[in-house]
């Protein structure tokens, strides 16, 4: 079987050691690195690239969320939290797994099948990295974990980029560029100076005079393409 | 508004049937009848809106009812006999001007008249002050009333936040969950640790709110809850504790050195990286016990302002102590922040 990569964020060490202990007997996750704060973990993850994090909520100067936030690939994550209602709270949102310490033996194997299951599931069925791709987005006090294409437009405002996806909508401090070096340009097509479309939701694409294409997405926006952008589009997809 | 709509209303009824009275008489004149009427409604609400502002001047309408009712019978009789004269008068003047020569003379008059009227006075002026002071009176209940509750719901809060506060969940279950691999890490230590989580928390659970404990306890529940916090956070935590007073002797607000060393564990330690020094001195100071507890940090306005565990802290030094304890927490320019707390000697 596929070796887990798994890494641990806790600000304890004794809590570290205790996970470190629990996670003893599953021989396939395999640990290879502990951090005590959110930005010694990004570093970590982002040269490891693990399969799954554990990840405690509270830490010192940034929080657990504040690093998935951080980060452009986020692995499957297990939240571990000794007590916090705004973590228990944040999950009504997304039905993501997460472990109250002190973690009982049968709650964690539970936990380990679960993410066992979906990481092999994933890694069999579909090779392209890039939809299994997740981001964690925060709206406020709203937070989701969402697959990259999902997202079926993004549109620049100013410094701050609005997101849509399942029929809802975020802001975020990412800029337009920074969207577009991350997103997969098989996927994601720019139309003009403020909007990035996700090309598989594209319902319909008209041509008005001058030549430039007006695109109609299933979910009912209609949206211009520059003049440049609609030769560059013709061109990709023979049209 | 509603003070003078009640005097015209009511002078000018009871003015109305005695001149309606009068009317059915016999020998009614209508000169006589008018002169009456309006003089009666002047008399009426000259005597009472003078007395309104006397007893409003001497701050009657603040009394209970024990010291009222004497002062209230007395007015009544004065208020009498200056009614008595003034009506008396009354009806002798308009009648001498208005008949003009064929009256009887004062003395006589008044000697005719003086009972009747003397008891028509208490009557109404009885009623005036009752009514005003019962009035007065049931206003003032009802806003003491107000008040008590809202003392009482503000002790019941800091009750509650009290013992949340007490009950810290997170640092309990952290605390378990270190236990949990010290059993097997550091059997001694585990031991230890259980020991202490113990007696913290029967500590809260006995908790005696109202009432003062002694300084000794007090600084050994602190020394527990120190003890465990540095099994948890190990060398990100230092504590230093200067105690420089006769620690039996005392008696303190219970869970106050409790509340600031907590409050500086969390802001101090725990959204630190790095951690750091609490330091905790206790010294005499002037009829004062001087409570001081310093951690690293910044005095942000949420820590200030609006902290649950030091707003109740605040509200129950204000409650135990009358205001002769006081609290305050600053932030000096190393970086540091310093909680205060000075108990007068008790």
């Amino acid at each position: 079987m596929k070796k887990i990569k798994v890494i641990i964020v806790d600000d304890e060490r004794l809590s570290r050691e205790e996970l470190k202990n629990t996670l003893k007997g599953y021989e396939d996750f395999v640990l290879i690195g502990e951090a005590e704060n959110a930005d010694a973990a990004k570093s970590l993850i982002e040269t490891e690239m693990p399969d799954l994090l554990f990840l405690d909520i509270q830490m010192p100067e940034k929080s657990g969320f504040d690093l998935l936030e951080s980060l452009d690939h986020v692995p499957a994550v297990l939240f571990i939290t000794a007590y916090d209602q705004y973590a228990v709270k944040a999950f009504e949102v997304n039905a993501l797994d997460y472990l109250m310490k002190p973690i009982r033996e049968e709650r964690f194997a539970k936990a380990i099948t679960k993410i066992r299951d979906s990481i092999h599931q994933k890694s069999t069925s579909n090779n392209l990295a890039a939809k299994d791709r997740k981001i964690f987005i925060k709206d406020g006090e709203k937070r989701f974990f969402i697959q990259l294409d999902e997202i079926y437009l993004i549109e620049s405002l100013e410094n701050y980029t609005r997101l849509f996806f399942q029929g809802k909508k975020a802001l975020q401090r990412r800029s337009l560029r920074q969207w577009e070096e991350m997103l997969d340009e098989n996927i994601f097509f720019r139309i003009n100076r403020t909007e990035i479309i996700n090309i598989e939701y594209i319902q319909e694409v008209k041509q008005i005079t001058g030549g430039r294409l007006v695109v109609k997405l299933k979910t009912g926006e209609l949206l211009e393409v520059s003049n440049r952008q609609s030769v560059k589009f013709k061109n990709i997809n023979k049209i | 508004m509603a003070y003078w709509k009640i005097q015209l209303i009511g002078w000018f009824s009871v003015s109305f049937y005695w001149g309606f009275s009068a009317f059915f008489t016999g020998d009614f004149s209508w000169k006589i009848g008018v002169a009456d009427f309006i003089l009666d409604v002047f008399i009426g609400i000259t005597l009472t809106h003078m007395y309104k502002n006397f007893a409003i001047r001497k701050g009657w309408n603040k009394l209970n009812l024990k010291k009222l009712v004497p002062k209230i019978a007395i007015s009544i009789l004065i208020l009498s006999f200056l009614y008595m004269f003034l009506i008396v008068s009354k009806l002798y003047l308009v009648r001498l001007f208005i008949l003009k020569g064929s009256m009887i003379s004062f003395v006589v008059f008044f000697k005719s008249m003086e009972l009747q009227i003397f008891i028509t006075g208490t009557r109404l002026m009885s009623i005036w002050l009752l009514a005003y002071h019962l009035f007065h009176y049931s206003r003032l209940e009802i806003a003491t009333v107000k008040e008590n509750a809202q003392l009482s719901l503000r002790i019941k809060e800091a009750q509650l936040n009290n013992l949340s506060a007490q009950l810290n969940p997170h640092f309990f279950f952290n605390s378990l969950n270190n236990i949990k691999f010290l059993v097997l890490e550091n059997p001694d230590s585990a031991r230890r640790a259980i020991d202490l989580l113990s007696e913290l928390l029967r500590n809260s659970l006995n908790s005696n709110v109202g009432r003062l404990v002694p300084l000794h306890d007090e600084i050994n529940l602190v020394k527990d809850y120190l003890e465990l916090e540095k099994i948890r956070f190990e060398e990100r935590l230092q504590i230093k504790m200067e105690i420089n007073v006769e620690v039996s002797k005392y008696l303190i607000l219970p869970l106050s050195i409790q509340s600031l060393v907590e409050n500086a564990i969390k802001h101090g330690i725990e959204k630190r990286k790095n951690g750091g020094f609490i330091m905790i001195t206790i010294e005499e100071e002037n009829n004062y016990i001087n409570i001081s507890v310093q951690n690293p940090g910044k005095l942000c306005k949420e820590i200030k302002g609006s902290g649950i565990g030091l707003n109740n802290l605040r509200e129950r030094l204000l409650l135990q102590y009358n205001g002769n304890a006081f609290f305050k927490i600053k932030e000096s320019i190393d970086e540091t922040v310093l909680a205060t707390i000075l108990f007068p000697f008790k």
